[in-house]
């Protein structure tokens, strides 16, 4: 049984020097289940990966071919970047009181939560996201959604929180929790989205 | 728009001095063995929590990794023995808009895309020597043996 899994072996090493592939890519599945893709394009032209596992080995010519690997050869051979892998953002969302930047009561008990939460994670970050109602310009918007991040941004940095780990975004009405008309006054959209990364 | 006139002073003043922050594109998360970061012959040992701008590199030894997020949330995860430089990375927090190119010398890389990826996929992009890697999806490997 030996003498043939050496002679595999040898064949193996020799195609290991003369034939690797200048470069490779592995499509992976999205956690979401949802369908994915790349295009990949050498100096041969383009293939689309399209399939989980899906593999393209592109040539020092520029030859693409593309094959099929198992998650489990992808996991052995590229194992750092399975492990390495942060786990995945947490949301928070703080409201404010009316008419100002000052939040809620329930919104600021979570505060804590939330610094805790950053803390535990390796390089841990906080982005704070302002958001607006439609009423108003959408520069004015603009500039109230950051000063609202900006807003919390100083409160967590006053818990002791490193400032360069802690983002303020604006992003104005673009991205409204409950869809209004322009102009409409909404207090579900007047809020702060907390990313925990 | 009136109920916004009476937003505290305080607001403005805060406005105004929070602009200290520094000017990072993204946060090293975890590193594991010997990685170092910078561009040119400024490079810097890579700790968790340290920042990475546009066109650094990201070097890691042997058995080593690094994984960082950028600020639209793309994940890049660096195998070992491997050479990636962050070529273009720009993203405008408040649009959502942005370029990013991140350029793959030697060994492998792991992509999830973020934020910018998801509104403007054709405006994300994996090069090495050989080849050109355009995004439709999210996660995928890239690797240059």
């Amino acid at each position: 049984m030996r003498l043939p899994e050496i002679g595999f072996g040898l064949v193996l090493v020799g195609c290991l020097t003369a034939c690797a592939p200048a470069s490779r890519v592995i499509l992976l599945p999205q956690t979401s289940g949802q369908p994915s893709a790349v295009e990949v394009t050498a100096a041969s032209g383009a293939q689309r990966l399209s399939l989980p596992y899906q593999t393209a080995e592109v040539s020092k010519q520029g030859q693409i071919e593309l094959k099929i690997t198992a998650p489990e050869r992808v996991r052995e051979r590229y194992g750092a970047a399975f492990t390495s892998a942060p786990v995945a953002d947490e949301q928070f969302i703080l409201y404010f009181e009316p008419g100002g930047a000052s939040l809620t009561g329930q919104s600021q008990t979570l505060l804590p939560t939330i610094l805790d939460k950053a803390r535990q994670r390796s390089g841990g970050e906080i982005i704070v996201i302002g958001h607006t109602d439609r009423v108003g310009a959408v520069e004015a918007n603009d500039a109230l959604s950051l000063q609202r991040a900006r807003v919390i941004r100083e409160l967590l940095v006053s818990q002791g929180f490193k400032p360069e780990l802690v983002d303020a975004v604006g992003r104005g009405e673009r991205a409204p929790l409950v869809a209004t008309d322009d102009e409409v006054a909404e207090p579900l959209n007047r809020r702060a989205e907390i990313v925990v990364r | 728009m009136k109920t916004r006139m009476v937003l505290p002073l305080v607001l403005l003043l805060l406005a105004a001095g929070a602009n200290a922050q520094d000017a990072r594109h993204g946060t090293l998360k975890n590193v594991t063995g010997v990685v170092t970061v910078g561009s040119g012959d400024t490079l810097r040992t890579a700790v968790p929590g340290g920042g990475v701008t546009q066109a650094d590199r990201i070097l890691t030894g042997p058995g080593a990794s690094a994984a960082l997020a950028l600020k639209d949330g793309t994940l890049l995860m660096v195998g070992p023995d491997a050479m990636l430089e962050l070529t273009t990375v720009q993203f405008d927090s408040t649009t959502q808009e942005g370029n990013l190119v991140v350029n793959l010398l030697k060994g492998s890389v792991r992509m999830v895309t973020g934020w910018l990826a998801k509104m403007h996929p054709e405006q994300v992009r994996v090069t090495t020597p050989t080849s050109v890697v355009d995004v439709r999806g999210t996660d995928f490997i890239v690797e240059v043996p």
